[in-house]
């Protein structure tokens, strides 16, 4: 009998493929409604998939194809949710597009449908029950993300799309390689053999082991844009449609993180501690790789193109560290993260209209003749510098606590370092954009009205989630995470 | 899988790092998958191997189109010239590929020739990447690492799933189709497919 969670899980994809399909199938007129319309359905399902995962963490569903556990719930509720904002901030990202890849008839069909194409393929990737199944999505995400990132179809979109398919196609080039090499030594040959926990289940050897956890370690992290293999990651986000950038920072990088913890978990009882330690590598490389960035003044987008660089580090971390209050710092650093970057990314938009210069240089002064702009951006950075009462700030503390109960002393003394470096890059710059000298700007901003609907909604999200890290660490969610994903 | 075909794929493959034209190339990653589509139809030993050669031959044939009628529409007054001579990149494509073959250990392939030669190929398909303008052999460098693993499957004593041949070829058909959209773009841009005009995004 297929269970609520099988329904959900098949419903959470198949409501934003309805999306797509009406996108090129509806009137030109209809496109922009219709295409709201499934974001809502997609974000309602996804939500209730999420709660009834996450309210009962110890009953996942496993399947061959499908797995709607906790750690996906979290993830299926966050791209929907994003998701939503997304397709609703969408309309004034479009109002202001002068340019797309196609001509102009056909850029909401195009833009729409590469969107809903984008959140199916990306709302499967938490829910693939094997590891061929994600791989086979995320190298979708990539095609169908590309085109969304180069949609302004300008000289600097052409090049950040270029750069984004080929290194991350090229990374999953590498991590399929490594799907080979474990194909070949559980020595299955079937579909079956790649199922999370048939990997393991058949134990393969260490050094087999060890290789092709390597290979599809340093594929994932060029996908997810982990430091040394992330030069993708600046230009992508600063170059894509602000609602897209949301999208892949705050949904696809975390997305992509899951499949490398699910890779982890599989392999842990035949590699040990390498494979922890591989990934504190990468994270504690990816802090230390943005921190400079985020000293420098930078224009807004590339700012928080940077910051996820950090953050994606934080979050490889605490899975590296793997303890239960590393874990819970993971789970409250998505959601925090994927908050206070989209609202940052949102606001990229009225930025722009309001400041064209702001998409290639650091602004001042907001706070002062755009306070509601200023707000958001101010909300943003302070978020995600990680300020009390941010719960980004709790769960940093919850990872650093949690390398320290690991027994990565040397690691949570790193990062603590890293981020008290990086919280001064970011807290410069909240100055400087909230309270800096302001310049006369060429019109008023647009749109305000929804920003400060969507600076409030933040607001008090970044809160719930502020208070809710306070009881995780003890949680049956966080028993069960630190109990493995297979 | 015999050590002849593996090394006949890596000659083609070493042939991609190394000619100048477009054209040439697409030839060279087509007879690439032409030739495991062989191996694996004249290979019955493992069930899979007539569905894998078929999901091959398709591949090959739907890619080398598309990409030959990119060349077609993307003329070029001149084939954009590398950074680096043939014999170079030929030389650090060879070191690449020894230094993979010495770096990783045995994995458990069919045999250790057909590992060091799909960890060539991988090597070389970066290569390709990072050491030619033209922005086509930034696909054909990817398709060269598919290839690679190709006969990374096609060598394994249990063989591949078809599921995941099937959907890595259809991935790879997406990907590269996106590829040539903007590679049109580009071209119709910056007026010729060269990486170089691709560096204005900088810190």
């Amino acid at each position: 009998m297929t269970s609520a969670r099988e329904w959900l899980g098949l419903a959470v994809v198949a409501a934003p493929l309805a999306g797509a399909v009406l996108a090129c199938g509806v009137p030109r007129r209809l496109v922009q409604p219709a295409a709201l319309l499934a974001s809502v359905a997609t974000a309602a399902v996804s939500i209730a998939l999420a709660a009834i995962a996450l309210a009962r963490p110890g009953q996942p569903f496993v399947g061959r194809w499908l797995v709607v556990d906790a750690a996906g719930g979290l993830l299926v509720g966050v791209i929907g949710v994003v998701g939503l904002a997304s397709a609703l901030a969408s309309p004034a990202y479009l109002r202001t597009a002068e340019t797309s890849l196609v001509r102009p008839a056909y850029a909401p069909r195009l833009y729409y449908g590469g969107l809903a194409l984008f959140q199916a393929t990306l709302l499967a990737v938490p829910l693939a029950g094997n590891l061929g199944a994600a791989w086979l999505l995320l190298e979708a995400t990539g095609a169908f993300s590309a085109l969304l990132v180069g949609f302004s179809g300008k000289r600097r979109a052409l090049e950040a799309a270029w750069k984004y398919l080929i290194l991350t196609s090229l990374g999953l080039g590498v991590t399929l390689l490594g799907i080979a090499v474990l194909e070949s030594a559980t020595g299955s040959g079937r579909i079956g053999g790649l199922a999370w926990s048939a990997i393991a289940a058949a134990g393969p050897s260490r050094q087999s082991a060890l290789v092709a956890y390597a290979l599809l370690l340093v594929g994932l992290g060029a996908k997810a844009g982990w430091a040394p293999v992330h030069n993708w990651l600046p230009d992508a986000h600063s170059e894509a449609p602000p609602p897209v950038s949301a999208l892949l920072s705050g949904a696809l990088l975390p997305a992509v993180a899951l499949v490398a913890w699910r890779v982890t978990d599989s392999l842990q009882s035949s590699i040990g501690a390498a494979a922890h330690q591989l990934l504190i590598g990468f994270g504690l490389a990816s802090l230390a790789v943005a921190i400079p960035f985020l000293w420098r003044p930078l224009a807004w987008k590339r700012l928080l193109a940077y910051s996820s660089l950090e953050h994606m580090g934080v979050i490889v971390l605490g899975i590296g560290f793997g303890s239960p209050l590393a874990l819970a710092g993971v789970v409250v650093h998505i959601a925090g993260h994927a908050a206070a970057k989209a609202l940052g990314f949102y606001a990229a938009t009225p930025l722009i209209e309001h400041l064209p210069q702001a998409s290639r240089g650091a602004v001042s002064g907001l706070g002062r003749t755009e306070p509601t702009l200023g707000a958001a951006m101010g909300l943003s950075l302070a978020a995600l510098s990680g300020m009390p009462p941010s719960p980004l700030f709790v769960s940093e503390v919850l990872v650093v606590a949690g390398g320290f109960s690991a027994g990565y002393a040397w690691a949570g003394v790193v990062t603590a370092l890293l981020l008290a470096l990086g919280f001064l890059g970011l807290a410069h710059a909240l100055i400087e954009i909230t309270a800096g000298k302001a310049r006369r700007h060429r019109s008023p901003a647009s749109g305000m009205r929804g920003m400060r609907v969507l600076v409030a909604c933040t607001g008090a999200l970044l809160l719930c989630l502020a208070g809710a890290s306070l009881w995780l660490p003890g949680s049956d969610i966080v028993a069960v995470l630190a109990r493995g994903l297979t | 899988m015999s050590s002849t075909v593996a090394w006949l794929i890596v000659g083609l493959g070493l042939g991609v790092v190394v000619v100048r034209r477009r054209s040439v190339a697409v030839g060279l990653v087509t007879a690439q998958a032409l030739v495991l589509a062989g191996y694996a139809l004249a290979d019955q030993s493992s069930g899979g191997s007539t569905a894998a050669a078929a999901v091959l031959l398709l591949r090959a044939a739907v890619l080398a189109g598309a990409l030959f009628l990119v060349i077609s529409r993307t003329r070029e007054s001149a084939p954009v010239r590398a950074g680096l001579s043939p014999l170079t990149r030929a030389a650090i494509a060879v070191v690449a590929g020894l230094l993979l073959t010495w770096v990783v250990p045995d994995v458990g392939l069919g045999s250790r020739e057909a590992e060091r030669a799909v960890l060539a190929l991988v090597g070389f398909g970066l290569v390709v990447v990072a050491t030619r303008r033209a922005t086509l052999f930034h696909v054909l460098g990817i398709i060269t690492v598919d290839n690679a693993v190709a006969l990374a499957g096609l060598s394994q004593r249990a063989g591949s799933p078809l599921l995941v041949d099937v959907g890595v070829a259809l991935d790879l058909l997406l990907v590269a189709g996106v590829a040539t959209v903007f590679h049109e773009r580009i071209f119709a841009e910056f007026g010729a497919g060269d990486a170089r005009a691709l560096r204005s995004l900088r810190d």
